[in-house]
């Protein structure tokens, strides 16, 4: 008896695994498909359901029950259109409603699927868009939530856009990364360098050390100017034709513009995106046409 | 004895067990021919099928996807016209299937979508899209992973959404 009971219990299970709905889960547009299901990105940018739920909801917000992915698409093998960011911003995808003022967290530079909208306040500087309006309230108070989706990317590597940070709009509120450290843009707190968790040191004002960055930078830059201009006149001499502008063996290309200021700029040694700067005074303002790195040609260089 | 009632245990438990599946299923399957993309909720009386003026008819949506590239295949007109459409035709693109329905408006149209999507969910499609444009409504169903990426669910809908 106690056989045919525990068959009884055994197939009552069954019928009702067998008769249960599929998990159904919602998805407002692009994603990154889960390593326990498959590989890379979902391509589609309507909603639209899965079996499967996301990978890290850190990544993710939901509204009325969807998931709309917020973070950076690259690391995921997106191949789309994208376009660089810097510091954290309003969501300004205009093919979605979030219901409401939703901003992405994401620390220093990133790539997100959409362009800024023209009416956003968004500027185009060093090769990204910065946001500089005001913050909503909403901001403030997510933040503590949704601050986590930089731990997500910390120990990913990946080629993130290249950003020439002293054309930081003077309005721009977030930190900004130089020489290894986290620093607040104009008026606020240092924030420490790899790995800081930590407040900001007390007693520092933010500007003065970021101007003082970019004076060490303009060194750098002419310096490196300097030593281009020898070695093309060195290979002038040697009757070699001109060469692409490569970048200095650490980090993407900081060096000022060649003669002319214009042609190409060649890429960092290390495959991260090429990187130009544009010279002092003449960084691009506006968001029409610019700060789209098609896949597959990461060109950060915009004039 | 023992044995004997032990056997009537077993099959009234084999009993019971099939009444749960059937009576779980029974929700699931309030709607005629489940297993393909058109199958769709009991109608209360077909309504003949009949294009819709000042939409995307489905023909002119197929000749987009072959224009784009894609295969449509085997499309074919639906009778009872499911999802209250006023016509729909079903077949697969690149071998996902597909379904392409005509609305007469928007109440009927949310209502028909929505029931779309509730039945994929309930037959557990690995993905599914229903996208409308004006009163016309494309719908593709993943059920054995063709497209993991969506890459061609993205080109079937842009496509679409183009016309």
């Amino acid at each position: 008896m106690r056989r045919a009971l525990a068959a009884c219990l055994f197939l009552l299970v069954l019928a009702g695994a067998a008769t249960a709905h599929a998990e159904v889960v919602q998805y407002m547009s692009r994603h990154p498909i889960p390593k326990r299901v498959g590989h890379g990105f979902c391509d589609i940018d309507v909603p639209h359901f899965h079996d499967y739920p996301p990978s890290d909801p850190r990544l993710y917000r939901q509204v009325d029950g969807q998931y709309y992915f917020v973070g950076d698409p690259t690391p995921f093998d997106y191949d789309g259109p994208r376009y660089s960011f810097y510091g954290p911003h309003p969501i300004a995808d205009a093919s979605v409603q979030l219901g409401g003022p939703a901003y992405c967290y994401i620390r220093g530079p990133h790539f997100h699927w959409y362009a800024p909208p023209p009416q956003a306040q968004f500027e185009m500087r060093g090769g990204a868009y910065w946001y500089v309006g005001a913050y909503d309230p909403a901001y403030y108070n997510d933040q503590p939530r949704y601050v986590a989706i930089n731990d997500v990317y910390a120990p990913m590597v990946y080629a993130r856009p290249v950003i020439d940070v002293q054309f930081a709009p003077a309005t721009f509120h977030g930190e900004i990364f130089v020489g290894g450290v986290w620093r607040a843009g104009p008026g606020g707190p240092i924030y420490g360098g790899p790995g800081w968790r930590g407040g900001p040191p007390p007693g520092v004002e933010r500007r003065e050390m970021v101007m003082r960055e970019h004076r060490e930078q303009e060194f750098h830059h002419e310096q490196e100017h300097r030593n281009w201009e020898q070695r093309q006149h060195e290979q002038r001499e040697r009757g070699h034709g001109p060469v692409a502008h490569g970048g200095p063996e650490r980090g993407g290309w900081h060096g000022g513009p060649p003669a002319e200021r214009g042609g190409w700029h060649g890429g960092p040694p290390h495959g991260g995106p090429p990187h130009g700067g544009a010279p002092a005074g003449n960084a691009w303002h506006g968001n029409g046409g610019g700060g789209q790195h098609p896949a597959g040609h990461a060109n950060g260089f915009h004039r | 004895m023992h044995r004997q009632r032990d056997q009537f245990g077993l099959a009234g438990c084999l009993l019971a067990a099939l009444f749960v599946a059937a009576g779980c299923h029974k929700g699931a399957t309030s709607v005629p021919a489940a297993g393909g993309p058109g199958a769709a909720p009991a109608a209360p009386a077909p309504a003949p099928a009949q294009h819709v003026d000042g939409t995307a008819h489905t023909d002119t949506v197929e000749n987009a996807w072959r224009a784009a590239g894609l295969a449509p295949e085997g499309f074919a007109p639906l009778q009872p016209v499911p999802y209250g459409a006023s016509y729909c035709e079903q077949g697969r693109v690149q071998t996902i299937d597909t379904l392409v329905c005509e609305f007469h408006d928007q109440d009927t149209l949310g209502k028909g979508q929505a029931a779309l999507l509730e039945q994929w969910g309930r037959e557990g499609g690995h993905t599914g899209v229903a996208f409308h444009a004006k009163l016309t409504v494309v719908g593709v169903v993943d059920r054995a992973r063709h497209d993991p990426n969506g890459k061609v669910i993205h080109q079937v809908i842009d496509t679409f959404r183009k016309l």
